[in-house]
């Protein structure tokens, strides 16, 4: 006959097996690490994929929030229809830049990222009341404005080959944020590469890339080159022609940078002033300012405090280009180095120093 | 008095099967969260971490490097990154860098945080166990959207030396 007692002697048993399974430490055991040296997997089958990183590169930014200050220079406008050239003297040109890179999808053997950002560009000019130009008055009462959605897709093949993948969007122009400007004015950039990781300390690649950054549209070869000194002390960060730095390590919290990045992209300004202008002459429509920069730079990346990272930079805004193309209805060409297409404004800019300062979530 | 004794008999079976399926169950919950002890690799395959008990919570230490000796100095390989500065002589081998995981259900271990020797930073993370030879742990900072998962793959235990 069952009763209380048998029940009760059940249940100290069981529960005293459980508690014994719970105390269990197996801490100790074990600290000849030379037993580990040849380990096979237990699943014959796993794969190994290349990284996305490698040792010492520079940390990855989830969140950015930083301000970019240009100091003084000319800008000479040319003529247009009824307008004559102009030159202008800006007294400087700043504004917020704010991005955000989340990955949605994290697995070796496929890396997706989603981002976006807001760029804002604004011109303080001198003597505002004297211009005449009207693609400098649009300049002095519009900020240009970039809202931009990118993604990028690293997808390894195996332990060593990889393919990398960015695309973009971008609205650029002198909208605001409570007045878009139509979508089918948007510039659409991409980058394929494909790369090696031969080692820890090295990766390279090389790929095709549809661009704004030369401010007009262009396909141009790119090369991809990261590397890490074994002692972790020197490396490099290329991404030709966009992008190229020499790291120095201080420590994997404080890294010191020198190079330059080509940053650019195509903006659509409200030209209303120079067609009503040209009712005269011959109307004018949908113009676009290719604004293309070099910037030589140093920078220092430090952590502050946690993933809260800081990034100083200092350098030369070198003008690549500032030249108004005619896009109608937004359909892009494509001029490269052969194209005779005219430009409808020729202007040339002098050259500022500048600096930029920004706060940055890194990425673990 | 016949049909008090048979509900009494019953009443008894149905509490030691209650006692027993809770027992089991118990020590089922307890075999698949200590499938998380074992050996692994992360992604990058430049260690071997032994995943351990103590106590309740879950542990994994590095026992092994791909290249165990620093370049610059020739030694073995030392917390060097670390951010408290009393820390940064402590070997890299034998180093706990997974912490305080607590099983939680559906072969997920939480409340845990995980240490990257290569930036000196501590995350939070959570492990899931994709099947019995994969993990999926994730560090993040703060909510898990802004993180990063690794898949780690098992090992053979190795045999013991005698």
């Amino acid at each position: 006959m069952l009763n209380v007692k048998t029940i009760l002697f059940c249940a100290f048993i069981l529960g005293g097996i459980s508690q014994l399974n719970a105390q269990e430490d197996t801490s100790n055991y074990e600290e000849d690490y030379s037993i580990y040296d040849n380990l096979d997997y237990v699943d014959e089958g796993t794969k190994s994929f290349a990284s996305a990183k490698i040792s010492g590169i520079s940390p990855a930014r989830l969140i950015s929030v930083g301000y970019d200050f240009q100091g003084s220079y000319d800008i000479s406008a040319g003529g247009i229809g009824a307008f004559g050239p102009q030159t202008a003297r800006v007294n400087s040109t700043q504004g917020l830049r704010i991005g955000a890179n989340i990955p949605v999808i994290s697995k070796n053997s496929l890396i997706v990222q989603l981002g976006g950002q807001i760029w804002d560009v604004n011109y303080d000019f001198n003597d505002p009341n004297s211009l005449t130009h009207p693609m400098l008055s649009a300049l002095s009462n519009n900020n240009l404005t970039t809202l931009g959605l990118n993604s990028t897709i690293f997808k390894p093949l195996n332990e060593t080959n990889f393919i990398l993948v960015q695309l973009a969007s971008d609205m650029n122009g002198d909208f605001d944020l409570s007045n878009f400007q139509a979508f089918k004015y948007n510039t659409y950039s991409a980058a394929a590469i494909w790369g090696k990781r031969p080692s820890d300390y090295k990766q390279w690649g090389v790929g095709l890339s549809r661009t704004y950054r030369a401010g007009e549209l262009n396909y141009i070869p790119i090369f991809l080159f990261n590397w890490t000194s074994p002692t972790s002390k020197w490396g490099t960060e290329l991404l030709l022609p966009a992008r190229g730095h020499i790291r120095y390590t201080l420590n994997r919290q404080n890294m010191l940078f020198f190079g330059f990045e080509l940053e650019g992209n195509s903006y659509k300004f409200d030209e209303g002033g120079i067609s009503m202008a040209n009712n005269l002459f011959t109307p004018v429509d949908d113009l676009q300012i290719r604004r293309s920069e070099l910037r030589v730079r140093f920078q220092w990346q430090r952590k502050l405090i946690g993933f809260v990272w800081i990034a100083l930079e200092a350098g030369y805004r070198n003008n690549y280009s500032f030249n108004v193309d005619e896009v109608p209805g937004g359909q892009d060409f494509y001029r490269g180095f052969f194209g005779d297409q005219p430009l409808a404004i020729e202007n040339s800019l002098t050259n500022p120093l500048y600096f930029n300062v920004s706060f940055n979530l890194v990425s673990p | 008095m016949n049909t008090k004794f048979k509900l009494m008999k019953n009443l008894k079976i149905t509490l030691l099967f209650a006692f027993a399926s809770l027992f089991s169950f118990g020590l089922f919950a307890q075999d698949e969260a200590d499938l998380l002890i074992g050996v692994w690799e992360p992604s990058h395959g430049k260690a071997k971490v032994k995943i351990e008990k103590i106590g309740s919570k879950y542990y994994g230490k590095i026992v092994w490097l791909k290249e165990p000796n620093d370049p610059e100095t020739g030694k073995p390989k030392v917390d060097k990154n670390n951010t408290d500065e009393s820390m940064r002589s402590t070997p890299l081998r034998g180093y706990r860098i997974l912490k305080d995981f607590e099983y939680t259900d559906k072969k997920t271990w939480t409340e845990g945080t995980i240490y990257d020797p290569e930036n000196g930073s501590t995350y939070s993370s959570t492990i899931k166990m994709k099947d019995e030879n994969t993990l999926d742990i994730r560090g993040y900072i703060g909510v898990s959207a802004l993180g990063r998962t690794d898949v780690w793959k098992r090992l053979q235990m190795p045999s013991k030396k005698k």
